[in-house]
This record gives structure tokens, C-alpha cells and sequence, in this order.
């Protein structure tokens, strides 16, 4: 069942597009980093505050409220260049176990970022919640990037 | 193509050999210049959209520029730092990547960038809360297109033919 699934997915027009010349790649992939730099960077900006760093301004909850589109934003890039990369070597991201890391550091972090860290920003939430939410949600991130540069190597 | 023999002097040291060689610390280099990249690109991202007049608009200009400042200052050290340690790894394959040198172009513009708009724009950010000025537009915009340049020339040497020694 995977199997013909990866099979019509190598062969979907999108892989084709992604192999009709040789820049079509890496642009795709330069939209990818620029899709986590705006998602992640979004996300780092507040955990940072909620971690305590950096003068406080303002709240960290309005500060979360305004940069949730962006946040937003981000992801969608990432989750639509994501599988359009994975459509070009179904199999071979597939049985990479660098790629099984990432995606399951991705699954943690997705989930975590709507629901406990969620909580987290809000205004009345305890102290080593936010605190506990913000460290965890850095290194489910990092842990992502990390592990995607780590596809080409392993 | 004539190779600049500092670059094989480069190439031969040991720093060079147990990056390029050692297994692991050229894929964590690489780990830590994108995290930076994360780091440092998401609070321009943040900064040139305020400057846009696009995201964040209750918040003062001058507010998101100072909660970003630190962040930015730390990625682009990081970003600086591996970036350098990524060119002394392979010296001889970077200088015969046409992707290499766009990228060094387009960072010597982002210093030009910097210049040029210093006095108008990012001396004085409080002057922009009272309302933003077309320079400060212009300025966010350039920057955006120049850092999309970047990410996409780093990216493309990895697809350069030039690995062939």
C-alpha cells in the first residue's frame, strides 16, 4: 500500500516539477528554510520571554497574539515545501532514519506548540509551566533542524 | 582553473582535515549554521515586516527592534562563526562555485545595505514609532530580497558542479 503510494508519488507532476531543472530544487528547499525561519524564529522570540530573558516590554502573551499569524505562516510553508521535497525520493526519506527522527521531533513539536504551550503563554499560567513549555519547545525545534541537516549525512 | 595556494595551505591543516574528514563535526556545523539561520532569519523576518507595517502593529517599531537586537546579534555570530568554519573545511570547492561567490556578493551588499540606511533608518528606530518612513520601507524590502539571495545561493552550492577536486 506505502509502496504504490511512493510509487505514484515519484511520479506525480510536483516531483517532476522539482526535477525539471536543476535550481527548482534548491529554491524549493531556500522556501523551506525561510518558511522554519519565520515558524521557529516566531516561536523562539517567545519562549525566550517566557524563559525570562530580555527586558520585558510588554506582555509575552500579546507579543505570542501578534506573531501567531506569522507563526502560522511559517508552517504552512514548511509543510507544503516539506513533502514536495519528500515526493522527489519517496523511499529513500522514507527509510532515512535521520528523516524518521525529524519526523517524529516534527509530530512532538506540532502537537506540543497547540496544546500545552498554548497554555503556556497565556497570562495566568504558573511560572515553571512557561518556563517548562518554552525550554521544551526549543529543543523539539532545534531538534527538527537538527535532524533534517542530518538526512543528507545518514 | 588556478588555485590560490593559500587555499591549499588552508585545505592541509589539521582544523580543515578533521572538519572535512571527521565525520561528525561538519554535519553539527552544518546543524548549528542552520538553527543560526532559524535564529538570526526569524527576527530580521520579524523586524522587516514591522518595518513593513505588516506584522506586530501595536507594538512600537522601536519595541520589536530592541526585543530582537540580542537574538539577531547572537544568530549572526553563530551564522558567522560555523559559516567560517564550513569555508576552512573545503576552501578549494568554495572558490569553484560560482553559488559561493554570489552569496559573498550579496553579504558585501548587505554591508552596503547596512551603510546606506544607517543614518536614516536603524540609528534612531524610536524615530519610526511615530510613524514609519518610506526609506524604512525601502530598507526592510532590499533587506528581505537580499537575505532570500543568500539563503538561496548557500543553498545552491551544494548543487554546484564543483566537487570534482
Amino acid at each position: 500500500m506505502l509502496d504504490a503510494f511512493f510509487r505514484w508519488l515519484v511520479n506525480s507532476p510536483w516531483s517532476h516539477a522539482l526535477n525539471s531543472a536543476e535550481w527548482v530544487f534548491p529554491a524549493v528547499q531556500s522556501l523551506h528554510f525561510i518558511g522554519f525561519a519565520m515558524s521557529i524564529g516566531t516561536i523562539a522570540m517567545v519562549d525566550f520571554r517566557l524563559l525570562g530573558f530580555g527586558k520585558v516590554h510588554a506582555g509575552t502573551a500579546e507579543l505570542a497574539h501578534g506573531l501567531a499569524p506569522w507563526t502560522l505562516a511559517g508552517i504552512a510553508v514548511m509543510l507544503i515545501t516539506g513533502p514536495l521535497m519528500f515526493s522527489t525520493d519517496a523511499v529513500g526519506y522514507h527509510n532515512n532514519p535521520s528523516f524518521q527522527f525529524k519526523m517524529a521531533c516534527l509530530t512532538l513539536a506540532l502537537l506540543f506548540h497547540f496544546t500545552l504551550r498554548r497554555r503556556a503563554v497565556h497570562p495566568d499560567a504558573p511560572p515553571l509551566l512557561a518556563k517548562f513549555a518554552a525550554l521544551t519547545s526549543l529543543v523539539l525545534w532545534s531538534a527538527v533542524v537538527a535532524g533534517g541537516r542530518m538526512i543528507a549525512f545518514i | 582553473m588556478t588555485i590560490p595556494p593559500m587555499l591549499d595551505w588552508v585545505q592541509s591543516t589539521s582544523l580543515s582535515v578533521a572538519i572535512r574528514e571527521g565525520g561528525l563535526p561538519y554535519p553539527v556545523i552544518g546543524g548549528l549554521h542552520l538553527l543560526s539561520i532559524a535564529l538570526f532569519g526569524g527576527m530580521l523576518l520579524v523586524n522587516d515586516l514591522r518595518f513593513l507595517g505588516w506584522a506586530l502593529k501595536s507594538r512600537n517599531v522601536s519595541d520589536i527592534w530592541y526585543l530582537t537586537l540580542p537574538w539577531k546579534r547572537l544568530g549572526l555570530l553563530v551564522l558567522v562563526v560555523t559559516g567560517l568554519l564550513l569555508m576552512w573545511s573545503e576552501p578549494i570547492r568554495l572558490y569553484r562555485s560560482p553559488s559561493f561567490w554570489v552569496k559573498m556578493v550579496l553579504l558585501a551588499l548587505v554591508g552596503v545595505h547596512a551603510l546606506v540606511f544607517r543614518r536614516s533608518v536603524y540609528e534612531d528606530p524610536e524615530k519610526l514609532d511615530a510613524g514609519i518612513t518610506p526609506q524604512a520601507r525601502l530598507a526592510a524590502a532590499i533587506s528581505l530580497v537580499l537575505w532570500a539571495g543568500i539563503v538561496f545561493a548557500g543553498r545552491m552550492i551544494a548543487f554546484d558542479a564543483s566537487f570534482d577536486e
